[in-house]
């Protein structure tokens, strides 16, 4: 078989496919179904076993988190968060507690809270707040994330914070490589003594609901008083200069991939067919290209990254 | 075309379906868990159109529920990767 032969047996509705694209019979689409798996099980396995090949490590620079949450309060006529050693270690230590603890949240499985590792490495704190955010490829989209999200905004343009920390961690959680962004937002005690409530904010557990949790406010500040010493914000990023592509991106341009040649085969499918007069048992073209339509819609739409 | 005219209620019932499904995706983006449920039901619903539309149409045969049930798995297997690589 000729390859023009096999193009035309393959794609268009020819004798030897029984007058429909032998890509579009139930075995072929099976074979295709049976790649996507396969493919799907060797990203997998790639990045796990072969991270110096497959490593993948978001392009999440700290200071860019800083200079474009920085950005969004002078565009709202705030003044700019000023970068903190401690609250980047603390938040840094924030992340590492997730991923040693494999969990998702603002707090830890056994209660600890965000507030307890702004106290934990000596930030007495007057206002306290978190956002954090995971498997955004990029510091805009996570920006853009929670600045879509009201409480995470209220965050972000919040007056009374004067201070940010931000720590950025990767590690698997739940089985999948991760990028944890971590921020930290406070004011300290020393630059307002005269303050008598202490008071956090915190974003909720979903994007939707989140609202200041009242059991979230930290203790009586006499007893925030325990300092320990500061790592060095050296240690806040960990390999965030390798990325070649994350496995979200690979899936998404294989699927964008697929469907738009199954999407073109139905549509030459569908023109063929109605030119010939081709009568045939099959399924309708048009309620698979509707079909596969709104799967290529979902694809172009999802994007990779959470926030709580 | 004349078989798009006839069958109009029928494919806006499917579009409707695509629709619901699309937004739901769209709509519970921060709960993966709904989202593959939704996924599910909406490739569900896409085969039962077809095993419905074709019953009606009276040319209801085993290996066109097949050709549904292919391009069902195969949009499946795609929303799932995505949503959970996501």
């Amino acid at each position: 078989m000729s390859a023009l032969k096999l193009l035309v047996h393959l794609f268009i509705p020819h004798e030897s496919n029984n007058q429909k694209a032998k890509i579009l019979h139930p075995k072929s689409l099976g074979l295709i179904v049976a790649f996507l798996i396969g493919f799907q099980l060797i990203i997998s396995f790639g990045y796990v076993s072969f991270p110096q090949i497959l490593g993948y490590a978001a392009n999440i620079a700290p200071s860019e988190v800083i200079r474009l949450t920085n950005a969004q309060r002078a565009a709202n006529g705030l003044a700019p968060l000023t970068e903190n050693a401690t609250l980047d270690s603390a938040a840094l230590a924030k992340g590492n507690d997730m991923i040693a603890k494999g969990y998702w949240a603002h707090f830890a499985p056994d209660g600890t809270s965000p507030w307890s590792f702004f106290t934990s490495f000596g930030y007495k704190y007057q206002y306290a707040g978190e956002n954090l955010a995971r498997d955004f490829s990029d510091v805009p989209s996570a920006v853009n994330a929670w600045m879509n999200s009201p409480t995470h905004k209220e965050n972000i343009l919040n007056p009374n914070y004067k201070e940010i920390g931000i720590g950025v961690v990767e590690g698997s959680l739940a089985g999948a490589n991760t990028t944890i962004i971590v921020q930290f937002f406070g004011t300290s005690l020393s630059g307002s003594p005269s303050v008598p409530i202490a008071r956090a904010n915190e974003a909720g557990s979903t994007g939707s609901v989140q609202k200041p949790i009242p059991s979230a406010s930290p203790k009586p500040i006499a007893a925030l008083v325990v300092p320990t010493p500061v790592p060095t914000p050296t240690s806040m990023v960990t390999n965030v200069s390798k990325s070649v592509g994350s496995p979200f991106v690979f899936t998404k341009n294989q699927s964008l991939g697929v469907v738009g040649v199954l999407l073109l085969v139905l549509s030459i499918d569908l023109i063929v067919v109605r030119r010939k007069r081709i009568a045939r048992i099959g399924g309708r073209t048009l309620a698979h290209i509707s079909y596969l339509g709104m799967i290529l819609a979902v694809i172009l739409i999802l994007k990779a990254g959470q926030i709580i | 075309m004349k078989t798009f005219v006839k069958h109009i209620p029928h494919y806006l019932t499917l579009f409707g379906i695509l629709f619901a499904g699309f937004a739901g995706l769209i709509l519970f983006s921060y709960d993966k868990n709904f989202q593959l449920s939704i996924a599910v039901a909406a490739a569900s619903a896409y085969v039962a159109w077809g095993i419905v539309h074709h019953i009606l149409h009276k040319d209801f045969h085993f290996e066109i529920i097949l050709e549904y049930l292919a391009v069902a798995i195969l949009g499946l297997t795609i929303i799932f990767s995505l949503i959970i690589r996501a």
